[in-house]
């Protein structure tokens, strides 16, 4: 139990960890120094002493959304097992309460930037939910597959049966990693979907629904940002680690997995340039047609034939 | 028995009186009716719904029909509990919305009485099983929903919806007449009981019966291609009516399908895989025309098409789960359907009642020409936001309930050896997650649009919607969306015979372990709930002592503000429409000047009904040129047709003498 509260209290902590090493991997690529991997923890901390400035047009909803993001995706925490103690929630289908939670952040976070009647963030919402129409049915081809390959409806159950399987299930979880960290970089806002570091709001997609946010409601959205794209590593890091090891070492392994995508994710945003806003939904479109192989793949091998 | 029949009665005889009363009583007189009919009618369906057994009352009748039986029965039951608890509500919220038609005598009088034999006639239709009976009362919703849809006959669109209406309504009863006159030729008996022996056979015959029943329940249900009368009916009636029809009639094209599933005992695998397919395409089709949609009622028309889509999805499921021999998907897939048509029926009645408000509050039902509502009607707004993420199917809200037990229905086909079954179970979750998000487009565009931001333009109009009338059908709507939403449990108790009249195998276990999964569910979204009030709480701490200013929103440096520089429902809707274009296609006209500075310029755009454009226009163009060589029967002259009416009484006469 004790060991249980640990874990989870350096996850609920650890967030802000991962979005500095994106950004110290991309200072060093481009042979700066860089902050020290601590800064977005002294910039949330800063954030959450200071006051507020609220846009006038505004209503009630630009006001709870912060607060209902980040308890959404702490909520979908307790969803996603972590290798060798499993999930604090756990049933059959939780992973549409996974995907749908995360669904009603999407919803506040949309009507919150139409709510500041700013075409800017009208813009990115309308970005927004267009690529996520693409995401969300990708999302649950991939638990199909998986949920094909083992039988089981909650991810407790598929992630403890993936790995003793051996095998075909190589290729697809290869394949399942590939669009898993496409997903990664679209729900994250990352280059070449999104570039959250840039000063032109034309071009922005979550940044600018967020661009009236100031004080502890900013704070809020920059730990739910982290910890959204934490969830999806920690996802892909369920796909990879044995069950047969033990707990200490199933934990160095699962840390190290997550280590790697985001030093991936900040390789990648070293090297690849944003992509023009109409050639984003093809780039997307690949997490459809990868899940959409890997589960031909399953199906081929279990079901003998297509 | 006697009781239901009363309270049937009731509804018809308020509007009946009111035509006799003075414009202030009519809708108090059948308020009270409607009231009183619940006291009538309620205690009779809980005991049905809660103890499963069957109420059933013979009324003779002379001449073709005979002695017919009025049976209720758990799924029958069901339905008069949305048709009843529907209509109140309606009558409430009619009593502060046809105000505004005070002072034309005629109108008000054919409200009220066209509305009672709609709700009498559609009680009627979900209990009585005889064919021709049947028959009767469907063709008397039609028609009297039809005279409602036609209330504003002065209007141009209004007059041509309507009879578009009528006239999909006839082909629509066309096939029913069809498939009850071929049922009856076969069985003998014009009793329902008696088709048992003619669908549970498996053979050709009763496979075109399944789908001739299937087109003409479809088309009350609104399932493509048979779809297009609801986008143009419902913005077309008062609000109370669309809402009417919306949240409570097109279901009783739903009852029409269960009805027969029911009878046929164990489905046809093909059929069901055609239920499930049609079903996910109607979900797509209808969200993806709701999102292009500038009329804010011909939206929430779309989307309704939608969700009969994910509640034929469910029955499809709960087809295949039947088919397979498979309880557990049997269950999942029934009850979700079952729940999704009551969620169904409370938000989108919700919403329908939050829209008639914004129309006679701005007079507008474009949706581009609103905008900061939530200024002007807050308690309204808040409501709708609450209906808008129910309809999206997000948690905390019904929504959610329903689309759940259709994803795990689904989803246990994985575990199934079957590759179709494990093939559609993967398309059918991956369509379900599709509409999900594209719903969310849509609503996030309606609530972001029309309530959020500044208002587009004036309004004038001073309507208070604190009306006791506007608010209390609208939050008793509300309270139901939430507690469905955390308490799931209570509410599945009272569904639990329904569903177990589809499954002839005992299903205990398969019940109980569903609604231990409820109860996990509920309880993880408290969870949930209590996370959000802490970080509310934490949030308010925070700023306690600190300064909260208020400015204007951040232009990115341009000064001016103007509410027409807001993103627009069009622009928001851009991209997906652009994404989806061939499903969706849209009639869009440029005009600019081909100078450099060009001073005039103007764009428009319109979106068209994929079906109606491509299947319905056509074959009506074709049956126009055949029907055309028949049009010397109908001349227009009055000696032809005093002929025609003559001929008729002779052969008349003549199978009169015949058959004695």
């Amino acid at each position: 139990m004790l060991i249980k509260i640990i874990i989870y209290a350096v996850l609920v902590l650890s967030p802000l960890l991962f979005a500095g090493i994106i950004n110290k991997v991309k200072a060093i690529w481009a042979g700066r120094k860089g902050a020290t991997v601590l800064q977005p923890y002294f910039d949330f901390y800063k954030l959450l002493r200071k006051g507020e400035v609220i846009s006038k047009t505004t209503s009630f909803i630009f006001q709870i959304t912060p607060s209902i993001n980040i308890s959404a995706v702490l909520f979908a925490l307790f969803i996603v097992p972590i290798p060798c103690i499993g999930s604090i929630i756990s049933f059959n289908g939780d992973f549409v309460l996974f995907a749908y939670v995360l669904g009603l952040s999407r919803f506040m976070t949309v009507i919150a930037a139409l709510d500041t009647g700013s075409s800017f963030a009208g813009m990115g919402a309308s970005r927004e939910v267009t690529f996520a129409t693409i995401v969300e049915p990708s999302f649950f081809v991939i638990i199909g597959t998986l949920s094909l390959l083992t039988n089981q409806l909650s991810f407790n159950s598929i992630f403890t049966l993936l790995n003793t399987s051996v095998g075909y299930t190589m290729l697809v979880k290869l394949l399942l990693l590939t669009s898993l960290f496409i997903m990664l970089l679209t729900e994250g806002s990352r280059v070449p979907v999104d570039d959250p570091n840039t000063h032109l709001e034309l071009t922005m997609i979550h940044e600018v629904m967020i661009l009236d946010y100031s004080g502890p409601d900013l704070a809020f959205i920059f730990y739910s940002s982290a910890l959204k794209m934490l969830l999806i590593s920690l996802i892909i890091g369920n796909l990879f680690v044995p069950v047969y090891l033990s707990l200490f070492q199933g934990l160095l392994y699962f840390g190290l997995i997550v280590f790697i995508i985001f030093y991936a994710v900040g390789i990648v945003e070293s090297i690849i340039a944003r992509s023009r806003i109409s050639h984003i939904p093809q780039f997307i479109f690949l997490i459809t047609a990868l899940s959409i192989i890997a589960f031909a793949v399953v199906a081929f091998f279990l079901r003998g034939g297509i | 028995m006697n009781f239901f029949f009363t309270g049937t009665l009731l509804f018809s005889i308020g509007g009946f009186a009111a035509i006799f009363l003075k414009e202030k009583y009519k809708a108090l007189v059948f308020l009270i009716l409607a009231v009183t009919a619940q006291y009538f009618i309620l205690p009779d369906i809980f005991n049905v719904l809660i103890s499963g057994t069957r109420l059933e009352a013979p009324v003779q009748f002379t001449g073709p029909i005979g002695i017919s039986y009025i049976r209720i029965d758990p799924l029958s039951a069901f339905f008069v509990l949305i048709i009843s608890v529907g209509a109140l509500l309606v009558a409430v919220y009619s009593c502060a919305y046809m105000k505004t038609y005070y002072g034309k005598k005629a109108g008000l009088s054919t409200y009220y009485l066209f509305l009672g034999i709609l709700i009498s006639s559609m009680l009627l239709v979900v209990t009585v099983q005889n064919a021709i009976l049947f028959l009767i009362v469907w063709e008397l919703m039609s028609i009297s929903s039809f005279f409602l849809v036609s209330f504003e006959n002065k209007k141009e669109e209004v007059r041509k919806a309507s009879i578009y209406y009528l006239i999909a309504m006839q082909i629509g009863a066309a096939f029913l007449i069809t498939a009850f006159g071929w049922i009856t030729a076969l069985s003998g008996s014009l009793d329902f009981s008696s088709f048992k022996q003619i669908l549970s056979i498996s053979n050709t015959s009763s496979i075109i019966l399944f789908l001739l029943f299937f087109i003409g329940f479809s088309t009350k249900a609104g399932i493509i291609p048979m779809h297009t009368w609801l986008p143009k009916a419902h913005p077309a009636a008062p609000a109370g009516v669309s809402a009417l029809m919306s949240g409570v009639m097109i279901k009783t094209g739903i009852y029409g399908i269960l009805r027969i599933i029911l009878l046929s005992g164990l489905p046809d695998i093909k059929l069901s895989y055609f239920v499930l397919f049609i079903s996910l395409v109607t979900g797509v089709y209808g969200i993806s025309n709701a999102i292009a949609q500038k009329d804010l009622k011909k939206l929430l028309a779309f989307s309704s098409i939608e969700n009969i889509g994910i509640v034929g999805m469910g029955i499809g499921t709960g087809m295949l789960g039947l088919a397979y021999n498979q309880p557990v998907i049997a269950v999942f897939g029934f009850m979700g359907a079952i729940l999704h048509v009551l969620n169904h029926f409370i938000f989108k009645t919700l919403l329908f009642f939050v829209a008639g408000i914004v129309y006679q509050k701005t007079g507008s039902r474009n949706i581009e020409h609103l905008g900061g509502l939530t200024k002007t009607l807050p308690v309204t707004s808040t409501l709708f936001l609450f209906g808008s993420i129910a309809i999206c199917g997000l948690p905390l809200f019904n929504g959610f309930i329903s689309e759940f037990a259709l994803y795990l229905g689904m989803s246990k086909g994985f575990a199934m050896e079957i590759l179709p079954f494990n093939i559609a179970a993967v398309i059918g979750i991956s369509g379900l997650a599709l509409i999900g998000m594209m719903a969310v487009l849509c609503f996030t565009k309606v609530f972001g649009i029309c309530f959020l931001g500044t208002p587009r333009s004036l309004y004038k109009d001073n309507l208070s919607e604190k009306s006791f009338a506007f608010i209390a059908p609208m939050i008793t709507l509300s309270v139901l969306i939430i507690s469905i939403g955390i308490m799931p449990g209570i509410f599945f108790l009272l569904l639990i015979t329904v569903v177990k009249q589809f499954i002839s195998t005992g299903i205990k276990n398969e019940l109980f372990s569903m609604a231990h999964l409820y109860n996990s569910i509920s309880f993880s979204l408290l969870i949930f709930a209590f996370i959000i009030i802490l970080f509310l709480l934490i949030r308010r701490l925070l700023l306690m002592n600190r300064s909260v200013v208020k400015f204007k929103t951040w232009g990115c440096g341009y000064q001016s503000e103007s509410s027409r520089i807001q993103y627009t429902g069009s622009s928001y809707t851009q991209p997906i429409l652009q994404l989806i274009a061939e499903l969706v296609p849209r009639k869009i006209n440029v005009v600019k000047e081909p100078v450099l500075f060009p001073k005039e310029a103007s764009f428009e755009s319109q979106s068209q009904d994929f079906s109606e454009r491509f299947i319905i226009q056509p074959s009506i163009r074709i049956l126009d040129k055949y029907l055309n060589y028949f049009s010397w029967i109908q001349s227009g002259r009055m000696q032809q047709y005093i002929i025609y009416g003559l001929l008729f009484l002779f052969f008349l006469l003549i199978w009169i003498w015949g058959t004695r």
